[in-house]
């Protein structure tokens, strides 16, 4: 084993270059090298794949954040995880130019390294854009849990890292100096950051463009706003990344101060004509990812590592039972609608089938007056906010549903999408409290902010709005609606009177948000098969249903179906059984009696 | 020869035509008329050694600037810069043409081609010579298939040189259009040279088209440019990549932004302030825009140099020049912003979209909104970072040189049913019919002649909800509605289909309101617990008690030539529901405020749907009262369909076993031979915009013959009671229901089959709805009607005829009993002791209800007082 002439953290750039000069070197010679490697990797996302997930070296890529915005170098390894909030299209780029006799590449970066020959041959290759943000609706816990470990990681996979080296050392190939080398950086990372940080202060001293840089940055750790990110992908098919999906990208940040000033001066119409979506996303402030690897997250992925429990079903009915407890004392005491509310935390779209969306259970709880809604309301939203990882509430008054736009909008000015609040990310988890609901006249914005909302309940589709078309997009949402009496402006799957006993009471521990955010996490993904005689029971048992009551429809069967799956998820149980049927029913039989008693 | 694509060369075209390619050999055509102007103008074609062949022989040097993958326009440049600053030989070589000699011959190109040397395209095999030739032989002598076919032997020239002879007749002196296709069906190695590598092949194009019109007519100034349309494939937007880089593509989509127009300056001159010398029109380079590489050294792209110092011997003033405007020539040039159509997109994708630029002819032939097919060269150009920047982005613009623009669909399939044709006086460019519509409609056509369309659509509509094939087949019957009639005496018929839908909870009525909603064009959905019916605003109400809230819409103006669809119309307000009936027979909402009262047109098919009133049928009851619906309204709905949860198990089953398949099967299993919902929704707006049947003479005699019986049926003999059974609303809704059938077969005739079976569908409803259910079961007096007698009576008044008689006895036994058991001034009875006394009496049940109405009749006789539940004789 030879050392490394590169570095993948701080000169990843290197790593690439190398690759693609030695893959270059090692092509046949008839055909044209550059030509082969066009819309191929060439083994240096294999080499970061190695580096980052089998050599562990994940933990040691700094994130992109408001306050790593400040010393973070250009062209060194980061990592950024956010949604994809925009499509910007496709980019040309000159992905391969020959420097004398050499085909040199720039893949992975914004500049040729040199200033190119006016006479070299190139190749021009192509890469993705997208505009990717901190997930709407992100509690600060999932924060807290990447970064704190995340530092902690850093230090102990330091010294982790010095023992592995001291490993690496006994191996009589590695390379002395680049050992050192390494271990200077590992061992003191804060001293090297805090030297980073000096350096761009003192070049921001030199130039204007670093000093608007470190101000802008500045300002957006202020409002504690976490920056959005421009990635660059590569060689992905583009069907990879959706709208709205969930990515963690590890990549090359590149700044440069020349770019920031940018705005082409040039006073010819055809500049400003062609223009282009990322003039208002300057450098200073979005920062620009060339994206090496990037992996789809899940829930758990937000989870902390530290905690992994065993999916053991004695281990998962004692946390069921503990968060069971814990919900019901926030709703004070009112059992019946924590249970629902459990089974609404867990539900999920499943699948979409022409008008119907599988697996749904939106739930309406009612009974709540504007006093309530504040104590109650506050409550149950706090431990929303504790217990999933992107919550948003939105208090529904007749203003907002005039003013405010829900919907996401393609500017076709700018040619970027403007994001209305139900662009969410999938797997959000939305209260609306309609208590502050008044009468009174609603704009035509209004009247679409309701159908948008209404739409989003029933279809879990969200329509977006391309000026001259609307495109669907489908959504997985749960929507959680705190209302006075039934509300007819956004129906639910299920409405269920509240009635608490007492006034609700807290008291969780961060061990056991821990342990539930990991339950709920977990059991949401579990899937759900049903055994071929169960599937028989199933049906004479739903057919018996049919029977003794014969206003059972469609929908109250679908939702008990949902209900039984969502239950048996409960239980950590990958299989339907009678009994979860049974404790549906029986749920369904008490909260119809509660509905009959609200009525009197 | 022209200078670039954006620019042709000064001497081009007077008036300032240009196009992204320019039409360079022909530039010196436009100059003085003549022979000589003619024979240089032949030149490049006849004599090919001197000129193209000083600029595509292999051994030209690439420029300095051109890296490889802009090779096409670093040749183009070559051929065509004419940069003062830079005089390069292209150019001298154009300017010093010795005058051809053969200049007459009409036949020189082919005598010359075989002569002289052959002449590369840069970087390639392909001779020019060739591709001229090959040019030259498809405009002279393609011949459109279809014509020949046609055994129109007379015609001498092929179809091309017809169209050239039209352009010079009209002088219009436009564009020859080309469909690629005939290009591609005379000569594929000439198409795919021209898609490889266009900027090059449509010179020669726009070279041998100039040479033909200057054999015609020598005196012809205007030149003639070809525009290529029609490729054999197109990409998707978010397709195009690097390797079509000046390469010939066709893009649709959708326009979404127009620039305004830009005038470019072509040629500037300069006036010396000193001495007040003219300068020699100088030519903008904007070529070097898309250049890969940078220069530095020259003027940055779109720039004019301005000359520095007077070019006159005796002045050579420096820093004296200055632009002299009106001297100037300007093109037109725009911007367009083109975006994927919804199609097109996958799904959680955004579209894309490309800039196109447009020149001259093309500027304003589409407007935002419009839906195009694009031909053009996809092109690449750099980003600068700034224009004193060294450094150039390794990043790259890209957009689209148009060279042509078709305008595809006029408007969304599904959209509005008439269509204002205000696009035909349009350019001559755009062309009305496209392919890709024509495919669809062809489509759509096979679909209907198909012998089992109509259960193929019933069976497609709403495929999730099973039986309720009847009703299916009346929401079919909506959804292509009949044919609105207007008198001259002005009187008007609807032709739309209004539909009542009683039923049980439960029976996906919802559902199947839901699928209409979606299939129909404009469709509205709507609660009738919101439904304020007129209002254009909405309104959010909250129900003081419950605190419910309602969010109210003005659903029916909205759904103008759409279908309503009122879900929970029993919830419906008194008021609101009185509009309906203006809705549903005039077609108008009448709106008062301000004193001003305004009529707003509501072509809207009604389709309601509703739960009795006691949340499930009571079939003791009759439909009136099951719904509390006045009998006025119902009888304004065409079909009224009553759907009852039989209570089946064998349906429960299968409903049962379709929601555990829904959950836990994939969905692959289920796949049926259904229509799409996209075909349908296109087969329903074809047939509503194209399809106007009439009723055949036949089909006539059938309607009057069985409509006759109908009416007689009631009153058939035996039967006691008075009963009608059919009304002449009923002819009404079978005509239309009639017209909607033969709609459905693309037929333009209503046939007797249709008529059968619009009698056969309004008699399914009629059957579950004005049946009197209280026939089938001994009435008061103890006669026992036929079971399921129609009676229409039953929707016009509310009361059936059995009904009445029954009341009648009702009322009858009740005066006995109140005479019998009450004394006048004395006690009053209660209600339930006179019920039970009722009964005791009657063979059959009495509600009470029915005789609290019968009392109440009694009292309006002024025989009793009614008080709450006390009555006391007066």
């Amino acid at each position: 084993m030879v050392g490394l002439p590169y570095d993948f953290l701080t000169n990843p750039l290197g790593a690439v270059r190398q690759t693609f000069e030695k893959s270059v070197a090692s092509s046949p010679t008839d055909v044209d090298p550059a030509a082969i490697f066009r819309g191929k990797d060439w083994g240096a996302v294999d080499l970061f794949h190695d580096f980052l997930f089998v050599k562990g070296g994940l933990a040691q890529v700094p994130s992109i954040d408001a306050s790593s915005m400040r010393w973070l170098q250009p062209n060194t390894l980061v990592r950024f995880r956010g949604m994809v909030q925009d499509m910007l299209g496709n980019e040309l780029y000159v992905g391969a130019f020959k420097d004398g006799s050499s085909w040199r590449t720039n893949k992975f970066s914004d500049f040729c390294p040199i200033q190119l020959p006016p006479a070299c041959e190139t190749q021009l290759w192509e890469r993705q854009l997208f505009h990717c943000v901190p997930v709407p609706g992100q509690n600060s816990w999932v924060t807290e849990t990447k970064s704190i470990p995340s530092t902690q990681n850093v230090s102990s996979s330091a010294s982790q890292h010095e023992g592995k080296r001291g490993r690496g050392s006994e191996d009589e190939d590695m390379n002395l100096n680049e050992e050192s080398d390494n271990g200077d950086l590992i061992s003191s990372p804060n001293a090297k950051k805090q030297k980073e940080h000096e350096n761009t202060c003192s070049s921001s001293c030199l130039s204007d463009d670093l000093m608007d840089h470190g101000n802008d940055s500045g300002l957006g750790s202020g409002d504690s706003n976490n920056p959005t990110c421009l990635v660059k992908i590569y060689d992905l098919p583009e069907s990879h990344l959706k709208l709205n999906d969930v990515f963690e990208f590890i990549g090359i940040y590149t700044f440069d101060p020349v770019l920031a000033v940018h705005k082409d001066d040039s006073d010819d119409p055809m500049f400003e004509l062609f223009e282009d979506p990322t003039v208002d996303l300057p450098p200073s402030k979005v920062p620009r990812l060339h994206c090496l690897i990037c992996r789809k997250l899940d829930t758990q992925d937000f989870l902390s590592n530290s905690l992994v429990f065993e999916s053991l079903s004695t281990v998962v009915r004692g946390i069921r039972e503990s968060l069971l407890s814990h919900l019901t004392a926030i709703l004070g005491n009112d059992e019946l609608a924590a249970q629902y509310l459990l089974l609404h935390f867990l539900s999920r779209v499943r699948a979409q089938v022409e008008v119907m969306s599988v697996g749904k259970l939106s739930l309406n709880l009612t009974g709540f007056t504007k006093e309530s809604a504040s104590i109650f309301g506050h409550q149950l939203t706090g431990v929303i906010q504790k217990l999933l990882p992107f919550t948003q509430d939105i208090t529904l008054t007749l203003d907002y549903l005039n003013t405010a736009t829900l919907q996401p909008r393609r500017n076709n000015k700018t040619g970027r999408l403007v994001a209305g609040v139900l662009q969410l990310a999938q797997g959000t988890h939305l209260t609306i409290n309609e208590t502050c609901m008044q009468s009174g006249t609603l704009s035509s914005n209004g009247i679409e902010n309701a159908r948008l909302l209404k739409n989003l309940l029933e279809l879990q589709k969200v329509e977006y709005d391309f000026e001259y078309y609307k495109l669907e997009m489908a959504a997985d949402v749960q929507l959680l609606i705190l209302s006075e009496a039934k509300s007819s402006i956004l129906p639910a799957d299920l409405v269920l009177p509240f009635s608490p006993g007492s006034v609700p009471a807290t008291n969780a521990t961060s061990e056991d948000l821990q342990a539930w955010r990991w339950y709920l996490a977990t059991m949401r993904s579990l899937p759900c098969s049903i055994e071929p005689e169960m599937n028989l029971t199933l049906q004479d048992e739903m057919v018996a249903s049919m029977q003794e009551d014969k206003s059972l429809g469609c929908a109250e069967l679908n939702r008990w179906l949902t209900m039984t799956e969502l239950i048996s998820a409960s239980f950590g149980e990958k299989n339907l059984s009678l009994e979860h049927w049974q404790m549906i029913k029986e749920l369904e039989r008490l909260r119809k009696d509660r509905l009959k008693e609200k009525a009197r | 020869m022209a200078s670039s694509d954006f620019s042709p060369s000064g001497a081009s075209s007077p008036d300032g035509r240009s196009s992204p390619i320019a039409n360079t050999n022909s530039s010196p055509a436009l100059g003085p008329a003549g022979r000589s102007s003619r024979r240089r103008r032949r030149t490049p074609s006849t004599t090919p050694s001197p000129s193209p062949g000083a600029l595509l022989t292999p051994s030209a040097t690439p420029s300095a600037s051109g890296p490889p993958s802009s090779t096409p326009s670093s040749l183009r440049r070559r051929w065509t810069r004419r940069h003062p600053a830079t005089p390069s030989t292209p150019m001298s070589a154009d300017e010093n043409l010795p005058p051809s000699s053969d200049a007459g011959d009409d036949d020189a190109v082919d005598h010359d081609d075989a002569d002289s040397a052959p002449v590369f395209v840069w970087g390639t095999n392909i001779s020019v010579q060739d591709v001229n030739a090959a040019i030259l032989r498809f405009l002279r002598h393609f011949r459109d298939p279809r014509e020949a076919s046609r055994g129109n032997g007379l015609l001498d020239d092929g179809k091309y040189m017809r169209s050239v002879h039209r352009i010079m007749e009209l002088e219009g002196g436009e564009s020859l259009d080309i469909d690629a296709h005939d290009v591609f069906d005379y000569d594929p190695d000439l198409y795919t040279k021209m898609v490889r590598y266009p900027l090059e092949v449509l010179a020669i194009f726009d070279i041998v088209v100039m040479d033909l019109v200057a054999r015609i007519d020598p005196l012809f100034e205007k030149h003639i440019q070809t525009r290529i349309y029609n490729l054999k494939s197109s990409v998707c937007m978010r397709n195009l990549n690097p390797s079509d880089i000046e390469k010939m593509v066709s893009v649709k989509g959708m326009i979404i932004r127009c620039s305004s127009v830009i005038p470019d300056v072509k040629e500037a001159t300069f006036r010396c302030l000193v001495c007040g010398h003219y300068s020699d029109p100088i030519l903008v380079d904007r070529d070097c825009k898309r250049l890969v590489g940078v220069r530095l050294n020259t003027v940055p792209p779109g720039r004019i140099n301005e000359p520095t110092r007077c070019v006159r011997q005796e002045c050579l003033a420096m820093n004296s020049m200055t632009l002299v405007h009106n001297r100037c020539r300007f093109a037109d040039k725009q911007i367009i912003k083109l975006q994927e159509t919804p199609d097109e997109i996958p799904e959680g994708g955004t579209p894309h979209t490309v800039s196109i630029l447009m020149h001259d002819k093309l500027v304003d032939s589409g407007k935002p909104g419009d839906r195009v097919e694009i031909t053009g060269i996809y092109r690449a150009m750099s980003v600068r970072v700034g224009q004193t920047q060294r450094t150039v982005k390794s990043t790259f613009k890209t957009y689209i040189d148009c060279l042509h623009i078709k305008k595809t669909d006029k408007s969304r399939l599904l959209l509005s049913d008439q269509m204002d044709c205000d696009n035909s006086t349009t350019n001559k460019t755009v062309e009305d019919e496209n392919a890709d519509y024509r495919d669809k409609i062809d489509k759509i056509k096979e679909l209907s002649k198909l012998p089992d369309i109509y259960d193929r659509l019933t069976r497609s509509l709403a495929p999730n909800i099973w039986e309720l094939d009847d009703v299916k087949r009346g929401l079919l019957c909506q959804l292509f509605g009949g044919n609105a009639l207007k008198l001259d005496s002005g009187a008007s018929f609807r032709g739309d289909i209004n539909i009542l839908l009683v039923g049980d909870p439960g029976t996906s009525k919802s559902q199947l309101l839901q699928y209409m909603h979606q299939l129909s064009p404009r469709g509205i959905y709507t609660s009738g617990r919101g439904s304020s019916a007129v209002g254009l605003t909405a309104y959010v109400s909250k129900d003081p008690e419950t605190g419910e809230t309602v969010l109210e819409s003005g659903a029916l103006v909205l759904s103008d030539r759409g279908i309503c669809c009122i879900d929970e119309f029993d919830k419906m307000s008194e008021n609101a529901r009185s509009m309906l009936h203006e809705v549903m027979e005039q077609q108008t909402v009448s709106i008062a405020k301000a004193g001003i009262i305004a009529s707003l047109n509501a072509r809207t098919s009604v389709l309601a749907c509703a739960n009795p009133s006691e949340s499930r049928y009571n079939p003791q009851l009759s439909v009136i009262d099951n719904i509390h619906l006045p009998p006025t309204l119902l009888s304004r709905f065409d079909l009224i369909y009553l759907i009852l949860d039989k209570a089946d198990e064998q349906t429960d089953r299968r409903l049962a076993k379709h929601m555990v398949a829904l959950h836990f099967a994939d969905p692959e299993t289920q796949v049926q031979e259904f229509i799409d919902l996209p075909t349908l929704v296109a087969y329903i707006s074809y047939a509503r915009k194209h399809i106007h049947p009439q009723i055949s003479d036949e089909a006539a005699e059938e309607l009057t013959r069985r409509y006759v019986e109908m009416r007689k049926r009631g009153n058939a003999p035996g039967s006691r009671k008075k009963v009608i059974t059919a009304t002449a609303r009923q002819i009404e809704s079978l005509i239309r229901l009639g017209e909607a059938l033969a709609r459905m077969r693309f037929s333009e005739w209503v046939e007797v089959q249709d008529i059968a079976e619009s009698f056969r569908l309004l008699e399914v409803a009629l059957q579950q709805s004005a049946t009197d259910h209280s026939t089938v079961m001994p009435t008061t007096n103890n006669v026992l009607v036929a079971k399921g007698t129609i009676d229409m009576d039953l929707i016009m008044t509310g009361i059936s005829a059995s009904e009445r008689i029954r009341r009648e006895n009702l009322v009858a036994a009740m005066r006995n009993l109140v005479m019998e058991k009450l004394q006048i001034g004395g006690h009053s009875a209660r209600l339930v002791e006179l019920l039970e006394e009722v009964n005791k009496q009657s063979s059959m049940e009495v509600h009470l209800n029915d005789v609290r109405t019968a009392l109440a009749t009694l009292a309006t006789e002024g025989v009793v007082l009614l008080h709450g539940d006390s009555i006391k004789r007066i």
